[in-house]
């Protein structure tokens, strides 16, 4: 396993900090908030007030998994860090951007810091793992001769090289998912979205899935998993943020998913 | 509207690697939905036959028209005797007039030799060889801008002592002009309902196809894809549906040609058909609305993805 190709964000070079950036709070010392939520609201037009006043913040390297029940508000939530959706109060700030005043043409640009991982994977049944994984690059534009290497470099980090070509239905569904984190990664996101991405797998391919998360974490990579996993969140010990009707009921770090 | 990889640097390259990658992702997708894509280019045929089918026969008839109208004239006879010297200043002064094209002198012994021709051409029996003289008058024939003109030229003519007779075309220049008229406006409006029809059956073929990669459009989005890279391998699909379509559909009409100019001819009697003319416009016709239709509905389909 070569994790150690993956860059290391942390030290890498960093853009100088606008002064106006200082005006949005964000602080010349200690890591960048890749997230913050601020007083966020979000009603759909059919009235159903799906988030009330969040407030969370993200910083850099962190590992975070947003807990509650279905329909506390964690898939709106990622919906508004994805642009899908825009927050009907407060403000959604991703890497410095404030989503709700992102011209539409710079959007792709934005998505392309945010590797987002589905329960369903969302992979192409006509195309190869490989395939799969070098389509999000081909789509963004990236030169022919630098899709291989680093379709290369990922498959390998998630321990996929072998099953390159392979088409989806003839993967295992943690294969499948190991394609989707891999193509998540292709883009070296800011931040890698998991959207209840154990919820279709057995618990111990589901222990698999969490490790490759955790190793992309160590990696730098902020993470972001929304999921009902009890055991997983109890034992990992990391900092959880638990929704529900819409409301941040808890935000701890080394917390476990029912309140203690 | 283009990616800004296209706008700045590398302009060139990234220009290429883009139209590349949309053409051949478009001309790869259009045989992996080959049912689809042959469904939406089997309709497109059909609609560019109608169209074009329809224009042939507009064109044909308004050719026609044009035709009969040049063909109105008025015969103005004039009296034996007439002196030259008065027959060439009504003639001046009738070819002044701004609805007249021209007018020419047809003396007695013209009008008797194309009476003659016109007899032998009909396979009838010159019997003028048995008059001493010649019975026709002279005359000058007025050729009208517009059939709706012939009352003023009329007018003009009957005022002149010299002219004994000016033929009555009144009936038939209110007819040609009514049929003309009729048939422009019927024609245009509808073309332009045939036009919106076929615009929309294409256009909904189009999406069909576009609607069964919903998923893929999906993928891309996620993943970063910015509206240009989705949008133009649809549109440049589209725009393949639309040529295939126009090459088939001037294939049948190229081969559907001659018998057609046949019956045209047949039909109108005739008529100095422009059938060059008419093949030009009907080429750009059919190209130009296929690929037309097919960029449009493709760009028309993928919109609806694209807007969030």
């Amino acid at each position: 396993m070569t994790i150690e190709t993956l860059p290391d964000r942390r030290r890498g070079p960093r853009r100088a900090i606008a002064p106006s950036e200082l005006d949005r709070g964000e602080s010349l010392t200690g890591p960048r908030p890749v997230v913050v939520l601020n007083n966020v609201t979000k009603t759909y037009p059919n009235g159903r007030n799906a988030l009330h006043e969040v407030d969370l913040v993200v910083p850099e390297g962190d590992f975070v998994f947003l807990v509650g029940p279905s329909g506390a508000g964690k898939s709106t939530l990622i919906r508004l860090l994805i642009r899908d959706e825009l927050a009907t109060e407060g403000t959604v700030m991703l890497d410095g951007d404030d989503l709700a005043k992102l011209p539409r043409r710079r959007v792709p640009r934005v998505r392309r810091k945010v590797g987002i991982v589905f329960q369903d994977f969302k992979l192409l049944p006509a195309k190869t793992a490989r395939e799969n994984i070098a389509f999000a690059l081909e789509v963004t534009g990236t030169a022919r001769n630098r899709i291989g290497p680093s379709v290369d470099r990922v498959m390998a980090l998630v321990g996929l090289t072998a099953q390159a070509d392979q088409y989806p239905h003839q993967l295992s569904g943690g294969e499948q998912q190991r394609t989707a984190i891999a193509r998540a990664l292709v883009h070296d996101p800011r931040i890698v979205i998991a959207d209840e991405p154990t919820g279709n797998l057995d618990p111990l391919i589901s222990w698999e899935i969490i490790q490759l998360l955790l190793r992309i974490n160590e990696l730098g990579v902020t993470v972001l998993m929304a999921t009902h996993d009890a055991d997983v969140v109890t034992a990992l010990r990391k900092r959880v943020v638990a929704l529900e009707d819409g409301h941040v009921m808890r935000d701890e770090l080394g917390g476990g998913y029912h309140r203690r | 509207m283009l990616p800004a990889a296209l706008r700045c640097g590398r302009l060139g390259s990234a220009l290429i690697s883009f139209l590349a990658f949309s053409l051949s992702r478009a001309w790869r997708s259009f045989w992996r939905n080959a049912a689809m894509s042959l469904a939406a280019t089997a309709t497109m045929t059909l609609m560019l036959l109608l169209l074009s089918g329809f224009w042939i026969v507009q064109a044909g008839m308004l050719a026609g028209l044009q035709f009969v109208e040049q063909k109105v004239q008025v015969v103005a006879d004039l009296k034996d005797g007439t002196p030259e010297s008065a027959v060439s200043t009504l003639q001046s002064k009738i070819a002044a007039m701004p609805e007249v094209i021209d007018v020419a002198y047809v003396s007695k012994d013209e009008a008797l030799r194309r009476y003659q021709e016109n007899r032998q051409a009909r396979g009838e029996e010159d019997q003028t060889s048995f008059l001493g003289v010649n019975p026709l008058p002279a005359s000058l024939e007025v050729r009208l801008r517009k059939a709706d003109d012939f009352d003023i030229v009329t007018t003009a003519l009957r005022a002149d002592p010299n002219v004994q007779r000016v033929t009555n075309i009144a009936k038939l220049a209110d007819q040609v002009a009514t049929i003309s008229q009729v048939l422009r406006t019927v024609g245009v409006a509808l073309l332009a309902v045939i036009g919106a029809i076929v615009l929309f059956i294409v256009i909904n073929t189009i999406r069909l196809a576009v609607v069964g990669r919903a998923e893929e459009i999906e993928i891309m989005r996620l993943v970063g894809a910015s509206d240009a890279f989705i949008r133009w391998p649809f549109v440049f699909e589209g725009a393949f549906v639309g040529l295939i379509g126009a090459g088939v559909t001037l294939a049948i009409l190229a081969g559907a040609a001659d018998p057609l100019s046949r019956f045209m001819f047949d039909f109108f009697r005739i008529l100095p058909l422009s059938l060059g003319s008419i093949a030009r416009d009907v080429s750009l016709l059919v190209l130009g609305a296929g690929t037309g239709l097919g960029i449009l509905g493709a760009w028309i389909s993928v919109r609806t993805y694209l807007i969030r």
